[in-house]
This record gives structure tokens, C-alpha cells and sequence, in this order.
């Protein structure tokens, strides 16, 4: 029966829920309970709709650009370029306070973007910046909170797989994601930085500074460094972004550009090699398999919520808590940074932002101004124990003395100043949206 | 004693906010007061159980009970599909192309095409017509066919072979997604359909021209579909309602299009978007592609046997109109040309 | 019964890393694209329906391979802290209640749909000379068939590891970077543990003579 059982629809999220925390492979939870309820409700109808859901994955157009981006963040991860472009930032930033923390923010942030791989950024980092600074006599805590927060900036400033799959499951336009994320991703990293200098200015033991050996590089040296490092991966990721911002290019095809130019910028590093390219290759289509079937899933789970009814039901009953666009804004922003504890990004959105979206224009706010406000939320996802990868990779590479506990106090301060970043974007947001709306009007 | 209504699912292939939603809206809220509530038909945009394309598989194979949408959507299926919807420009208009539906033979071609040459489990009714179609949005003003050269353009349809021969590299996506695709500079250009929708669907966001009256889509008409074995197995006076409600609705939506219409290529013009003609070398040039695309598609026979009925019935029914009615634009700048 | 359990792993392995080759044919496709459309002003008319079959099949291709490298993302937040046994009984109960029927009706439901788009020699409907559909469609109940085999290798899997108390070793693969840096790490600590164990051990024994 149509809409006969909305009951049925909100058993289902719930027996979801459930069967989420067993473990098991998401994107076959969902299929399955999909065809199971839909069954219960439309009979063999569920087996034509379920297929014509995963041809709709199939067939989806801005997806194209997810394995594009994945390849060409494989291809700069094994490249080898991440130790020169620390080293280079190091030098240039020699004279700051905090000089070491901010140098690695900035490779971070740079590295993350151009790759928009959380885990590798913080393992290499782990590997590399960390003892660095331990080494330099810096605070630990601090020391372990610039790498777990500025690994995960990738994923927030475009060009960001992130973007990409909150587009296509909000039907917004990737090109204006970017463009409203870009200002409030640069700031968040500033924020972390001044953050970093003003600790260190306040108390200088917690980051002293470098040798006066170190710090006095010649100038020419710095900007050689930076010549062979810096500028040729800013470049990359200025143009990709640029031809998407601008539209001048769809984001899948400056994706292709991009992945060409990495492995170009990999061929002129001389650390391209067949091997690597099959490595690239074969990690792309495990990382694009995992992202897309658990769209199929979502996409089968999803049809069958709304033809039980069950997204009706959640509509009306938040409707009915009478709670005005900024209490919808709070409620949904604390749901989404509670789920961040024991989810993935990519399930928070792909699963559970769907059952949000529809009411998005209920209350007048623009899902792409949501959007920025969700990706900046979601940075906690990675921190946020019980389940923090950027914690417990640089746990698994960090020396022995170091405890999780430790690095968990020391992530601590950059989530709320992510917690900050959205108070400040909520009240400003044309921080946000004020290059969307330039570049393509109102 | 009361009985369990019937309770149809009915998805349209158009956004939420697009008028054609609230066509196919019209013809359900028709449907429920004239069953007096024996049958309740429950509408959904496009895209909330499949998304436009896939509406036809999706009542075909009984997921939906029904859709609205138009024939030009199933042109993978077959190119003959289009002639139902969005005819060549022999010069009729879409009223015209009812007229042959009903008493040119026209509604036969379909359910032979529809059950035995795609053995689609559907039954069609072709309902709605709309006036010309504008030659669409542009970033700049197009004087010539070549100027279509090149181009990545949005249309539907036997539109899209037209302007093939124009050499433009044309992609066909569904309504709701052409602006999305302007956006991604997937698009340089794109027509939908008229003003109210692409005044609400957001064209005059992404671009400054708008060129109006083409022989692209001179014609079309909109397409009411039921799952045949659902339809069949209704009561006959219910069949009956389905059938009628979609003729009456027809006349509600031409009217209610004669209003809001030219209410919206006003608010367009307000929009500070440049509003011209189609030049006519444009469209000599379109006329001249029709024949190629026509030539070229009649080597399937069936398309061949729908177009040559089509043509033979425009001959002879704008044939009387031209000799019948007095000139419209005369009466018209008679009355209200200003000095 | 390893030997099958192995050879189907190298067949999905083998078909996915085939596959996984279409994102330098899509990366190359969407260049030359590229370069017609902004250079040339004279776009291809195949590339839309052309990269989306090349994604398409990618990750539809790579879903197999992807389930034998366990690749596929879980809610571990729970299952990670569990003994492998438990974990094993788990997947293996939800593998009968879960996977296969899923599975089984992607392969039904793909071929009904597959058959339907080869019947009428369905072409794409993005362009209007699009190229047959049918094809890429068949990847469907043909994607279903090889998840179906991988399925009962990992039940297989299960069973193995509810039987040893440990799970068996997957075939070697390329990995994620932080894997390899973070396996690395892990057997550099224990080496320098049994290296201190070493130290103490011989100091002890000396200290006792
Ligand atoms: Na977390
Ligand atoms: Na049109």
C-alpha cells in the first residue's frame, strides 16, 4: 500500500540505527533494508526501483569528478614532495613565533587540499612535523593538535571530495560549494595559525624559537626552496580551483586536468614510476568503489524512506517542534556534531543529510550556506573521540611516551575553535556567501 | 457502506517549484473531486521515487501508478517517441497536433508504438499544448546558425538531431537539472520551455539572452502515463475520469499558460535579461535541418508511418486555417500599437 | 577449498584492477575533451555519454575487489574493539541476513532491467547520437554475480576465522599510505620492545652470575 505505513518508514531508520553500530559494510546494510521494507510496502515493484536507483549512481554526472579527484590525490601522496614542501615552508616562516607549528599548518593545509586524503597527510606529518617540533622543545599537546587539525583542513577547502558529495546528495551546484567554502577554509586555517602564534607569543616555552643558525637562511635560498616546492603545488591547486570558480571548466574536467598535472608535477620531481601509477590506479578504484556503492545504498534506502513516508513523518514532527529557522540551524548542527563521535563524514552525509535537506527550504535557508556550515562541522568528525582518525594516526606513528590522551587534549582547543568558526560564519554569512553570489549573482 | 479509496502513486518528471508541476497537480486535484474520493491520486515531484528519465520504466514496471511528463523524454527508446510530444515544424501548432492525436489517426500510431513495438506496459494520453518553444538562453545574442557551431546546448527531443546539423554538441538532461548544469559550465546554452518555468527554475542567473519564438520545438504537448495492468484492472467509469480529466485539465493549463506566461517574460524583461527574436535566417536554417533529420530518421519504417500521417493531416488542417482566419496581427496593431 | 577462496579473490582482484584502469582512460578522455572544446570551439559529441560509462563502470567493477580487500566502509567504532571471533560470527550472520539478499535481487532486479534495455536496443538519451545503453547496463546483474561469489568467499572467511580464532591473511595488495605508516610504526615498536626485552633479558642473566 502507497504511504500506508509511515510507521514503517521510521521502523526502518530505527532498526538502521541499530544494525549500523554491528559493523557490517554500510553501503549493504542499506541495500538490504531497502529492498526489505520497500518489499513489505510495494512488493515486487522494490526490485525495479532498487536497480534503477544504482543505474541513477551509475549515471550521475557529478559524481564523475570523485574518482578524477581521488587519482590526482594519490598520484601528489606518492609523489614524495610533502618533506621539500615542509622544509621550504620552515624556512620562509623562520622569523614567526611558533615558527615550526605554523609551517605546519601551512604544508597541512596546502597538502591536505591538493590530495584530500586525511589519513596520509596525518601519518606523513606524524612522521615528519611532529618530531620536528618535539625536537625544537615544543609543547606536546600543541605540537599534536596543529597536525591532527591541519590534516583535516583538506577535506574542507575545495577542491574537497567532501563538497562534491554534499552536492550531488543536496542537488546544489559543486561550482558554488567551492566558491562559498573557499574564504571560510582559509580562515579556519588562519584561525589555527593565529591561534598557534598567540599561545606561543603568550608563552614562549610551549614553542621556542629556532637556533638563530636556522632562522638566518639566505634569502635567495628560501625563495628556491619555495620555487621547487611551494609555488609548483599552489599553482596546481590554483588553477583547478580557479577553472571551477571562475567556470571556466566543469569540476570533472579540471579533476582531469588537475590528475594530469600531478602526474606531471610527479614526472619533474623525478618520482614517477609505473609502480606508482598502478598503486594510484588500483587505491582509486577501491577508494571510488567504497564512496559510490554507499551511495547506491543510501540512494535504494532513501526512495524507500520517502515512499514509506517516514521523511514525511520526521518533516512534520520538526515542523511541529515550532522551533524557527535558527533553532533548526542549532538542532541539526548539534545532531551532526554528535553523530561526528562515532561516524565518518562520508556517512553523516550521504545517509543522514538527506532526511535534513527537504526542510532546508521550509525554513528559508540556502542549502549551500548549509552546506559550508556542515563541512566546517564535520572537521570535529575527525577529531572527536570515541572515533578520531586523525588522533589515533598520529598515535600509531608518534614516539611511545607520547598518550592518547595527550593528543587528545591538544585537539581539543581547534574543535571549538572550529565550534567558534561556525558561531562567527552563522552571524557573518556573507563570509560565505558573498563570492557565490559576486561571481554568479543572486 | 464506505470503501478503501484507491490510492494511486503519481510522480511528475518536474521539479517541485517548476509550473508543470502544478500542471500535473491541476489534472490529480481534477482526478480526486471527480472520483469523489474513490480514488486518491498522490502527487510527487520528479526525482522523489526516480529521478525524470527513468519515470517511464518506473510505471512501465509498476513501481509508479502513473507519471506526468512529455513523449520526448523516451527518446533513447525510440526516436518515433518524440513525434507524440514535440513534432516537427510543418507549421501546426501543438492544438493542431491534439487534433491528429484524436481524429488524425495519431492515438493508434502511439499504442502501436507504446505496447507492441516497445511492449511498454503503459497506457498514454497526450494532453496540454503548449505554444512554441523559445530558441533558449544564451551568454550572447545568436545571429546566425553558425553561431550555434561548437556550442554545448541543452535541448529534447528530435531538437536535439536539429541542432546536431547545426553542429552543436548537444546534451539532453531533464528540467530541474539544466541550470545545475549552466552552473558546472557543463552548458553555453540551454533551452526549457517558457517563461514561468525558466523564470522560476533560475535562468536568469546564469544568462543575459533569451531568444524567443524557434522552430525547434514549435509544438508540444504533455504526456499523461498509467501502469497498464493497474489502469485496466480500475473500475470503467474511473478509467473513464483518468481519460476526461486529462482533456478537461488540457483547456485549464492552456488558459492558465495564456496568464502566467505573459505575466513572466515580463518579470524577465524586469530582470534586466535582453529578450529577442529568433532571427530569421535561424530559422530557415532549422527549417532546412528539419528536412535532413527527417530524411535521415524515416529509414525506420515506423518513425516513417508516424511522420508521413503527421504531415498529411498538418497539410490539410493549417492549409484551412491559413485560407480560413483573417490575419490576428493585423486586428492586433489595429487596436493596440502604440503611436 | 583456500585454493577456490583464493581464486575467486584473484578473479574479482583481477576484473577490478582491469577496470581500474578506466580513470586514465576517463582522465584522458576529459583532457581531449578539454582541449576541443576551449581550444579547438568544437566539443566532442561522445564524451558526456563516454565518461559516464568509464565512471560507471569503475566503481561498479572495483565493488568485488573492493569487499575482498575489505574495503568496503563500517561503523567500526564498536566491532574494531572485538575479538576476531566475535567479529567473524557477526559478519557471518549478517552476510545471510543482509548481503545476499541484497545481492540476489541486484542480480534479478539487474537482469529484468538489462533485458528490457537490450529488447529495444535502448540507446543513451543524453546525446542525440548516443551510444547503445544495453551494454552498460549488463554491468549490473553482472557486477551482482561476482559480489555474489566474493559474498561466499568472505562467509567462507568467517568461517575460517570463527573456526581459528583468528582471520585468515587476504591476498597482499597495494594499500592506503597511513596503513603502511602506521603498519611501519607498529612493527618498529615491536621490534625495539623485543630488542629492550633482549637487553634486559642478558642483563638480568649477567647480573645473576
Ligand atoms: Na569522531
Ligand atoms: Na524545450
Amino acid at each position: 500500500m502507497f504511504l500506508s505505513d509511515p510507521a514503517l518508514g521510521i521502523l526502518m531508520l530505527v532498526v538502521f540505527l541499530f544494525l549500523l553500530m554491528l559493523g557490517f559494510p554500510i553501503a549493504f546494510t542499506l541495500m538490504a533494508l531497502g529492498v526489505a521494507f520497500g518489499y513489505l510496502s510495494i512488493g515486487d515493484g522494490i526490485f525495479q526501483l532498487f536497480v534503477q536507483r544504482t543505474y541513477s549512481v551509475m549515471a550521475n554526472d557529478v559524481l564523475i569528478s570523485i574518482p578524477l579527484f581521488l587519482f590526482m590525490g594519490y598520484v601528489i601522496e606518492r609523489a614524495n614532495i610533502l618533506d621539500r614542501l615542509f622544509r621550504s615552508i620552515q624556512l620562509a616562516a623562520g622569523w614567526i613565533p611558533g615558527s615550526l607549528a605554523v609551517a605546519t599548518l601551512i604544508t597541512c593545509a596546502l597538502f591536505a587540499t591538493a590530495t584530500g586524503i586525511v589519513g596520509a597527510v596525518v601519518t606523513l606529518m606524524g612522521l615528519l612535523a611532529f618530531p620536528a617540533m618535539l625536537r625544537a622543545g615544543y609543547d606536546t599537546k600543541i605540537s599534536a593538535g596543529v597536525v591532527c587539525a591541519g590534516g583535516c583542513l583538506g577535506i574542507l577547502i575545495p577542491p574537497s571530495v567532501m563538497l562534491i558529495l554534499y552536492g550531488a546528495t543536496a542537488g546544489v551546484s559543486v561550482v558554488k560549494l567551492y566558491a562559498a567554502a573557499f574564504f571560510p577554509g582559509i580562515a579556519l586555517a588562519g584561525m589555527y595559525m593565529a591561534y598557534v602564534i598567540i599561545r606561543a607569543m603568550i608563552n614562549p616555552s610551549l614553542a621556542p624559537k629556532l637556533p638563530a643558525s636556522e632562522r638566518n637562511v639566505p634569502v635567495l635560498t628560501i625563495i628556491w626552496a619555495l620555487a621547487t616546492s611551494f609555488f609548483p603545488l599552489v599553482l596546481l591547486i590554483v588553477s583547478v580551483l580557479g577553472c571551477i570558480i571562475l567556470g571556466l571548466a566543469t569540476p570533472s574536467e579540471a579533476a582531469a586536468i588537475g590528475a594530469a598535472g600531478a602526474i606531471l608535477l610527479a614526472l619533474a620531481y623525478r618520482t614517477f614510476s609505473i609502480e606508482k601509477l598502478k598503486d594510484s590506479v588500483f587505491l582509486t578504484a577501491r577508494a571510488s568503489a567504497m564512496v559510490c556503492w554507499l551511495f547506491v545504498g543510501s540512494a535504494v534506502f532513501s526512495a524507500v524512506f520517502a515512499l514509506l513516508g517516514g521523511q514525511r513523518v520526521v518533516e512534520e514532527f520538526i515542523m511541529g517542534l515550532d522551533i524557527g529557522p535558527i533553532g533548526f540551524l542549532i538542532l541539526t548542527q548539534v545532531i551532526i556534531f554528535v553523530l561526528g563521535w562515532p561516524l565518518e563524514w562520508t556517512e553523516i552525509i550521504v545517509i543522514f543529510l538527506p532526511i535534513f535537506l527537504p526542510l532546508l527550504d521550509h525554513f528559508g535557508i540556502d542549502p549551500i550556506f548549509f552546506g559550508v556550515l556542515v563541512a566546517l562541522n564535520l572537521q570535529t568528525s575527525f577529531l572527536s573521540p570515541p572515533v578520531a582518525m586523525a588522533p589515533f594516526y598520529l598515535k600509531g606513528v608518534a614516539p611511545k611516551h607520547v598518550t592518547i590522551e595527550e593528543i587528545f587534549s591538544g585537539v581539543m582547543p581547534f574543535i571549538f575553535i572550529v565550534i567558534f568558526a561556525m558561531v562567527l560564519l552563522y552571524t557573518f554569512p556573507n563570509f560565505a556567501l558573498w563570492l557565490p553570489n559576486y561571481l554568479y549573482g543572486g | 457502506h464506505a470503501q478503501a479509496p484507491i490510492k494511486l502513486k503519481f510522480q511528475s518528471t518536474w521539479p517541485n517549484k517548476d509550473i508543470f508541476h502544478e500542471f500535473a497537480g491541476d489534472y490529480v486535484k481534477r482526478v480526486n473531486a471527480m472520483t469523489g474520493g474513490r480514488v486518491e491520486l498522490e502527487i510527487l515531484p520528479a526525482g522523489s521515487v526516480v529521478p525524470a528519465f527513468q519515470m517511464l520504466d518506473a510505471v512501465s514496471s509498476g513501481i509508479l501508478d502513473g507519471g506526468h511528463g512529455v513523449a520526448a523524454y523516451w527518446y533513447g527508446k525510440s526516436k518515433a517517441f518524440s513525434l507524440f510530444g514535440t513534432a516537427p515544424a510543418f507549421g501546426w501548432d501543438a492544438d493542431e497536433l491534439l487534433g491528429w492525436v484524436r481524429f488524425g489517426g495519431g492515438q493508434q500510431l502511439y499504442d502501436d508504438l507504446v505496447q507492441n513495438t516497445l511492449k511498454l506496459n503503459v497506457v498514454g494520453m497526450l494532453t496540454g499544448p503548449m505554444p512554441s518553444q523559445p530558441l533558449g538562453w544564451f551568454k550572447k545574442e545568436i545571429t546566425s546558425a553558425d553561431d550555434m557551431k561548437g556550442m554545448k546546448y541543452r535541448t529534447v527531443g528530435l531538437g536535439a538531431d536539429l541542432f546536431k546539423e547545426f553542429g552543436a554538441a548537444v546534451t539532453i538532461v531533464p528540467g530541474g537539472e539544466i541550470v545545475p548544469a549552466i552552473d558546472r559550465g557543463l552548458l553555453d546554452g540551454a533551452e526549457f520551455n517558457n517563461p514561468s518555468s525558466d523564470l522560476i527554475l533560475g535562468f536568469p542567473d546564469v544568462a543575459k539572452v533569451y531568444m524567443l519564438g524557434s522552430y525547434h520545438q514549435a509544438l508540444e504537448c504533455f504526456e499523461i502515463l498509467f501502469n497498464k495492468t493497474k489502469f485496466d484492472s480500475l473500475p470503467a467509469d474511473v478509467q473513464e475520469i483518468l481519460k476526461g480529466a486529462s482533456d478537461a485539465t488540457s483547456s485549464t493549463m492552456m488558459w492558465k499558460a495564456q496568464d502566467r506566461y505573459s505575466k513572466d517574460l515580463a518579470a524577465i524583461k524586469a530582470r534586466g535579461v535582453k529578450v529577442l527574436p529568433t532571427p530569421k535566417a535561424v530559422l530557415e536554417a532549422q527549417l532546412n535541418a528539419w528536412d535532413v533529420v527527417i530524411a535521415n530518421l524515416s529509414a525506420d519504417p515506423v518513425f516513417k508511418k508516424v511522420v508521413d500521417s503527421q504531415k498529411e493531416w498538418a497539410k490539410r488542417i493549417v492549409g484551412f486555417r491559413l485560407e480560413y482566419e483573417p490575419d490576428s496581427k493585423f486586428a492586433y496593431d489595429h487596436f493596440f500599437k502604440p503611436a | 577449498m583456500q585454493s577456490i577462496l583464493l581464486g575467486v579473490d584473484r578473479l574479482n582482484g583481477l576484473i577490478g584492477k582491469i577496470f581500474a584502469w578506466c580513470i586514465v582512460i576517463l582522465m584522458a578522455a576529459i583532457c581531449y575533451e578539454v582541449f576541443c572544446r576551449y581550444v579547438l570551439r568544437d566539443p566532442t559529441t561522445w564524451a558526456y555519454d563516454v565518461s559516464l560509462m568509464l565512471y560507471g563502470a569503475l566503481f561498479m567493477m572495483a565493488g568485488a575487489y573492493t569487499l575482498s580487500r575489505n574495503g568496503h566502509v563500517r561503523a567500526d567504532f564498536l566491532y574494531r574493539k572485538w575479538q576476531p571471533r566475535t567479529q567473524a560470527k557477526t559478519d557471518l550472520v549478517l552476510y545471510f541476513l543482509f548481503y545476499f539478499p541484497g545481492i540476489l535481487a541486484l542480480i534479478y532486479s539487474g537482469w529484468g532491467y538489462f533485458h528490457l534495455s537490450y529488447m529495444l536496443n535502448e540507446h543513451s538519451s543524453f546525446s542525440p547520437d548516443g551510444p547503445v545503453i544495453w551494454p552498460f547496463k549488463a554491468l549490473i546483474p553482472i557486477v551482482g554475480v561476482m559480489m555474489l561469489l566474493q559474498g561466499m568467499v568472505e562467509v567462507v572467511r568467517c568461517w575460517i576465522c570463527i573456526r581459528d580464532g583468528d582471520w585468515p591473511q587476504r591476498l597482499h595488495d597495494v594499500e592506503e599510505l597511513e596503513k603502511v605508516i602506521l603498519d611501519e610504526a607498529a612493527a618498529k615498536a615491536a621490534e625495539e620492545e623485543a630488542r629492550l626485552n633482549a637487553i634486559e633479558r642478558e642483563s638480568t642473566t649477567r647480573g645473576s652470575l
